[in-house]
């Protein structure tokens, strides 16, 4: 009985409100699917309690608002470190039908107008992002930062309504294509021929990797080539203190950094706060210099860019030779619409998730150091094992408060859950496919069943292979296998070798460049990885549940990535 | 059928005769005949009003004043009303001649019998053998035999409506026309009623059936005043896609005798005047009429109080729907549409 309540008390501790209480929990919804996109490695308190709440909201806001009719949003909770989800389902038909009808009006301004409503959404973020940026967080008082905590909060908010909108309004087209390709051409969106039409979209991922690449290219021009390719980006940055020549450039890269509207308002690591953004360690980015310069001159990322938007043109005008003549006009919209759903999903987290991530950090790492300063917490960053309303407790007169028996706790705790790793599914249906079958696919809903939890992978038993996983971008490689789990380990990777992760996000972005082929143990046909993948063109299996568990760094591995087939050679 | 008989049972007639007693007797017969709820009722036929108009010398007289009038065309409006007046006139002063309303008293008596309702009310509705729809009068909630012929003669009279007149004449039909038969039904005191069309009107779409309704009897919808609800129904699913629930302030009711405009309460302006199963019921006897006519239907429908759900819900009648122009929905209408059902329809 004690040892119950003991265990109780532990659980109820970390994030508190958003902590995954079976008990209660299970109750109220009989089955959570674990976000395997943003769980791993686990997440700090803070950033836990921050998405349960607010990502949590903008998924309610945006079913809402859209009338999705059979979903009117997610329930998130934290369990060691990792994130669940559970989707309150419409069961009952004619609620369905009378969301459907606000549904068809709702959704029609976004097929009309979907790149004029994204623009509009990304200025209205941008000045929410220019407000906070107003506060000088370090020679704020203690009750200007008392106020910025609601301020990120806020901002925090209104960025997931807007991300959510947008998402939920461009994928359900990217579905619609993919179960039309199937069903009246037997074309499956892991087909390459599918793939071909959704890539080489011009949009600010492709604009900075080729700006990041531009000033490569003045850093040759400049004769500081060798500054890059014999340091490691940590010293590159003293280097270039050392001769004018490397002080223009320096100074050139971070008025890009500081002036551009994303810049380097970039977090390094996409969901959480406790790693740095690219203004406040300019090594990233420059790391991201080097590797483009140790790729010679020769990677023309513009002729590579080109050369497959001209593929995907191709592809679309092959693929509608193929439709009847009456149907052409809606297949190409669909196809536009669908490219526009690709392109959003890549581009969106700059000016979303990573951007206001950044802000959050920037905020509240100065709140850290102010309870740091009055013995409220030991460390700036141990603000990330507190929440908000802990914060807002505290913020106003820190020397009279000691939260240090609360974050050393948290911090253990959290280091603890990175030994272990956490079931796919808790639910007390039968099975876990029946959880799938009962509370998830029911909820239609686009973004849980393509990047959240993904699609289940179809072994084929006569290839033969060691794991399955769903082609994200088609093709063969075979090579090194690479582990890695979390970003300050991609620097490890070497040119040629498998990338072998739990999931990948924008920051990753250019490691793309370097490797033979991708794993990843979760997504779906639009998650991150696979997206990617395509625009680069390297063979990509997303969604194999145990690849960073199966395969070890050094093991050579084949990959056929349009069966899903991944054989590990060395055993 | 023998060609001396002049009035007949709904149910003993059929889309075959049409020129027998109008089209809308023809249509209720058909109707009848399939199954399909239709109040109960009889027809008067069209010979019935030429006997009417040749024995009283009705005919003669409106013929020999509209002689006397010469061309029409292009004369000031003024004219179709002073027209109509008159030849009303002619026809409602004359008295119908006994055995008329003997073989109209029999009808009506055994329509008291059927129903178990003695004095039974009733509409009484033109039925000419070309659609002319607003062209004539209807006369609801007709109580009694002496009512009843007065109505009828009424209704033949509305051949001469100055709109029904100004039709003709622009149309090069000769004035003197239009003889009507006359559909008197058992009159459904409805709580709501309505029309559905199988057609989208303005646009051609023909994937969904759109039902506007209000409280009281049809009048209150058809004659396009008043704020109405409107519900679109998915016609392969039938899911309810689209609500929308109009202030109703006023509505047409039925008390004693006759139907007259009324406020709404307040409490029911704003609620849906049909629950969800009856709006898939009615948009279900649409789909069935579009099925076994061929082609989308223009209908009148009403549900009954007194009669117990699911066989509540009655078919007035129906019409070829007229669509205003065949305009292809738009890429956009059919993205939306395919999302909503593939993925959203459960």
């Amino acid at each position: 009985m004690s040892e119950k309540k003991q265990q109780k008390v532990k659980i109820w501790d970390a994030v508190p409100g958003y902590d995954f209480i079976k008990e209660i929990d299970i109750a109220e919804m009989p089955s959570w699917f674990q976000d395997g996109t943003h769980s791993i490695p686990p997440v700090t308190p803070m950033f836990g309690y921050q998405w349960a709440r607010y990502c949590g909201h903008g998924l309610k806001f945006a079913c809402t608002e859209l009338s999705i009719p059979t979903c009117k949003g997610w329930e998130i909770r934290i369990l060691n470190g990792g994130i669940y989800c559970a989707f309150h389902i419409v069961r009952d038909r004619k609620e369905i039908a009378e969301r459907e009808g606000k549904f068809r009006q709702a959704l029609r301004p976004w097929i009309e107008g979907f790149d004029s409503l994204w623009a509009g959404y990304k200025q209205e973020l941008l000045s929410i992002y220019t407000k906070l940026l107003e506060l000088d967080v370090d020679n704020a008082t203690n009750l200007q930062l008392y106020y910025h905590n609601y301020d990120l909060m806020h901002a925090y908010m209104r960025m997931w309504e807007i991300h959510f909108m947008a998402m939920y309004s461009s994928f359900n087209t990217w579905l619609l294509l993919e179960a039309m390709t199937k069903e009246r051409f037997g074309i499956s969106d892991q087909d390459p021929e599918f793939q071909d039409m959704m890539r080489g979209f011009n949009n600010k991922v492709y604009q900075m990797d080729k700006k990041l690449w531009e000033f490569g290219q003045l850093a040759i021009e400049m004769n500081l080539e060798d500054t890059f390719k014999e340091n490691k980006p940590q010293s590159i940055l003293g280097k270039l203190q050392q001769s004018e020549k490397g002080k223009e450039w320096f100074k050139k890269f971070m008025d890009y950094m500081k002036t551009d509207d994303v810049g380097g308002w970039r977090m390094r690591r996409f969901t959480d706060l406790n790693e740095p953004y690219w203004l406040e360690d300019p090594a990233t980015p420059i790391g991201l210099v080097k590797d483009n310069i140790m790729r010679g001159i020769s990677y023309d990322l513009e002729a590579t860019r080109a050369e497959i938007a001209k593929r995907r043109e191709a592809a679309i005008a092959a693929f509608l030779s193929r439709v009847p003549q009456e149907e052409k006009d809606l297949f190409e919209g669909i196809i536009r619409l669908s490219g526009k759903a690709s392109s959003y999903s890549e581009e969106h987290d700059l000016y979303c998730e990573l951007f206001v991530h950044a802000l959050m950090r920037r905020g509240y790492l100065a709140m850290g150091r102010r309870l740091t300063e009055q013995g409220t917490i030991d460390t700036p960053d141990d603000i990330f094992m507190m929440n908000p309303d802990e914060i807002d407790r505290v913020m106003m007169i820190p020397e009279s408060h000691d939260m240090r028996w609360i974050t050393r706790r948290r911090k253990a705790a959290w280091k603890e859950t990175h030994k272990n790793s956490n079931p796919l599914v808790i639910t007390n249906r039968a099975s876990i496919e029946e959880a799938i079958k009962l509370d998830l696919l029911p909820s239609g809903d686009a973004i849980a069943i393509k990047i959240i939890v993904g699609e289940m992978p179809q072994p084929k038993p006569e290839l033969k292979a060691d794991l399955w996983g769903i082609c994200g971008c088609s093709g063969e490689a075979e090579g090194i296998a690479r582990v890695v789990i979390m970003y300050e380990d991609l620097k490890k990777v070497q040119p040629g070798d498998i990338l072998v992760c739990p999931s990948t996000n924008p920051t990753w972005t250019p490691v793309f460049g370097l490797v033979r082929g991708v794993i990843t143990d979760t997504g779906g046909t639009l998650c991150h990885a696979a997206i990617i993948g395509r625009e680069y063109g390297v063979p990509t299996i997303v969604n194999t549940q145990q690849s960073t568990s199966k395969i070890k760094t050094g093991q050579r591995v084949k990959m056929d990535a349009a069966n899903g087939a991944i054989y590990i050679l060395d055993k | 059928m023998s060609s001396d008989k002049l009035i007949f049972w709904f149910e003993e007639l059929g889309q075959e005769h049409n020129n027998l007693v109008g089209k809308k007797c023809a249509n209720l017969g058909e109707m009848t005949r399939m199954g399909l709820p239709v109040p109960p009722g009889f027809a008067i036929s069209i010979a019935v009003y030429r006997k009417f108009a040749e024995e009283t010398g009705g005919a003669e007289e409106a013929s020999r004043y509209v002689s006397s009038l010469g061309e029409l065309k292009g004369q000031n409006v003024a004219i179709f009303d002073e027209l109509s007046q008159n030849i009303r006139g002619v026809i409602e002063g004359k008295e119908v001649p006994e055995d008329i309303k003997r073989l109209v008293g029999s009808y009506y008596e055994e329509m008291g019998n059927k129903t178990g309702i003695p004095d039974v009310a009733v509409s009484v509705r033109s039925s000419g053998t070309e659609s002319r729809p607003g062209m004539f009068e209807t006369y609801l909630n007709v109580v009694g035999i002496e009512d009843l012929i007065d109505k009828i003669k009424k209704v033949w009279g509305s051949a001469y409506t100055s709109r029904a007149i100004a039709f003709r004449v622009n149309k090069d039909i000769p004035v003197i026309g239009d003889e009507l038969g006359v559909a008197v039904s058992k009159m459904v005191k409805a709580r709501s009623a309505g029309i559905a069309f199988t057609v989208n009107p303005v646009t051609g779409d023909t994937s969904k059936i759109i039902i506007d309704a209000n409280w009281g009897i049809g009048e209150g919808v058809v004659s396009g005043a008043e704020n109405v609800d409107r519900f679109v129904v998915d016609k392969e699913a039938f899911t309810i896609l689209d609500t929308y629930i109009g202030k109703k302030a006023k509505q047409v009711i039925t008390e004693k005798r006759g139907a007259y405009w009324d406020d709404v309460p307040l409490e029911k302006q704003s609620i849906p005047c049909m629950s969800n199963d009856e709006i898939v019921a009615v948009a279900k006897l649409a789909i069935l009429l579009e099925e076994r006519l061929g082609e989308p239907q223009d209908m009148e429908w009403a549900i009954d109080p007194e009669s117990i759900p699911p066989n509540n819900v009655f078919l007035l009648q129906t019409r070829p729907a007229k669509v205003a122009a065949k305009k292809p929905e738009s890429v956009t209408d059919r993205m939306i549409d395919l999302i909503t059902k593939r993925f959203y329809s459960p």
